[in-house]
């Protein structure tokens, strides 16, 4: 969608590759069983909270989660957060300030009700 | 200069206050923004950053369009509808558009009237409305321009809560665009209803605003 971003101005078509780069990055990672490159791509707190609800550090648990590793379909970006649906698949990306992170992974939709993760910051 | 500053006081002073709330505004909007990246785990942005987003944009646009619209209707309003007693209000019995003389257009207009009133035809018809007209379109153009910055910062909200964005579409009909728009707009209707009644009765001396101290309350249309 070529809009205008909430913190970035114009210019999304190239935030939108970005973001589409960062979970294609974080997908191909599930894909190949990469925890840590995965987890790279993990914004932190999505980090903390995989690490913190599974007991063990993220490179580890990001691998025992319900993840496809699906080919990017369509990137959405409004501001500094974007939505990215892959097959079945909806993530979440945060920009921060050394790049998009995925905020939120293995998304299902809810109805009108945040989407429940599998793997998110919140 | 001097007599330059003192003929455009009114403007100069609204401008500068404006400019100086203005101000005011982006550097506690910024703040408030950051605050509220800290709470979503979003990055922090600079002042610059923060004018050019639509938080920003839509924070200003919503109060501008309702600005706009309250001088657009006042303007309309005030041709059909009077106040008994409010220097606000026009007279009375003088409901309407009125006459080509009391408007002094076409052959009443002198030779100091603006081109187009002495025109006739279409360009003194449509100078007649120009006012209200050119406070309508201001209106228009910045409550569109707050439907779109306000899409912009809502689905950014809202992909930071994990739900879907909006189209523009499903935007204006959203609770969020409606409650922007109709609390700025109770704001300036009570405002405006406000000046209308209360000067009826009561005074300001020296301003326009208000009818001469001294003038009887059912008095209309004087000011001083």
């Amino acid at each position: 969608m070529a809009l205008c971003g909430a913190v970035a101005g114009c210019g999304t078509g190239q935030r939108e590759s970005d973001a589409a780069a960062a979970a294609d990055e974080f997908l191909t990672a599930i894909g190949e069983g990469d925890g840590a490159a995965a987890c790279a791509v993990l914004a932190p707190e999505a980090q903390e909270d995989l690490a913190a609800s599974e007991g063990q550090p993220c490179e580890e648990a990001v691998g025992a989660q319900q993840l496809s590793s699906e080919a990017v379909d369509d990137v959405d970006v409004w501001g500094d957060r974007a939505q990215v649906r892959a097959g079945a698949d909806v993530l979440f990306l945060v920009e921060l300030d050394d790049g998009w992170k995925v905020a939120a992974a293995g998304c299902s939709p809810q109805g009108d009700r945040p989407y429940e993760c599998e793997v998110s910051g919140s | 200069m001097k007599n330059t500053l003192r003929d455009n006081g009114l403007s100069i002073g609204f401008g500068l206050i404006m400019i100086a709330a203005l101000v005011g505004q982006a550097f506690a909007g910024h703040s408030a923004y950051n605050e509220q990246q800290l709470v979503e785990a979003g990055r922090q942005i600079s002042l610059l950053q923060y004018l050019t987003s639509s938080e920003f944009a839509v924070d200003v646009a919503e109060n501008w369009q309702s600005e706009y619209l309250q001088f657009f209707l006042y303007v309309y309003a005030t041709v059909w509808l009077v106040q008994r007693g409010s220097p606000e209000s026009k007279r009375v019995g003088n409901v309407g558009l009125e006459s080509d003389k009391e408007q002094k257009v076409g052959r009443y207009a002198s030779d100091r009237s603006p081109a187009w009133a002495r025109a006739g035809g279409w360009r003194t018809a449509l100078f007649s409305s120009s006012l209200g007209l050119v406070m309508g379109l201001l209106f228009l153009l910045s409550w569109l321009a707050q439907s779109i910055a306000g899409q912009s910062a809502f689905n950014t909200e809202r992909l930071a809560r994990l739900q879907d964005p909006l189209t523009w579409l499903e935007y204006v009909g959203s609770a969020d665009f409606w409650n922007r728009t109709l609390q700025n707009w109770q704001s300036e209707f009570l405002a405006m209803g406000s000046i209308v009644v209360i000067s009826i009765y009561l005074r300001q001396r020296g301003s326009p605003e208000s009818k001469p101290v001294g003038e009887p309350h059912e008095v209309t249309q004087e000011t001083g």
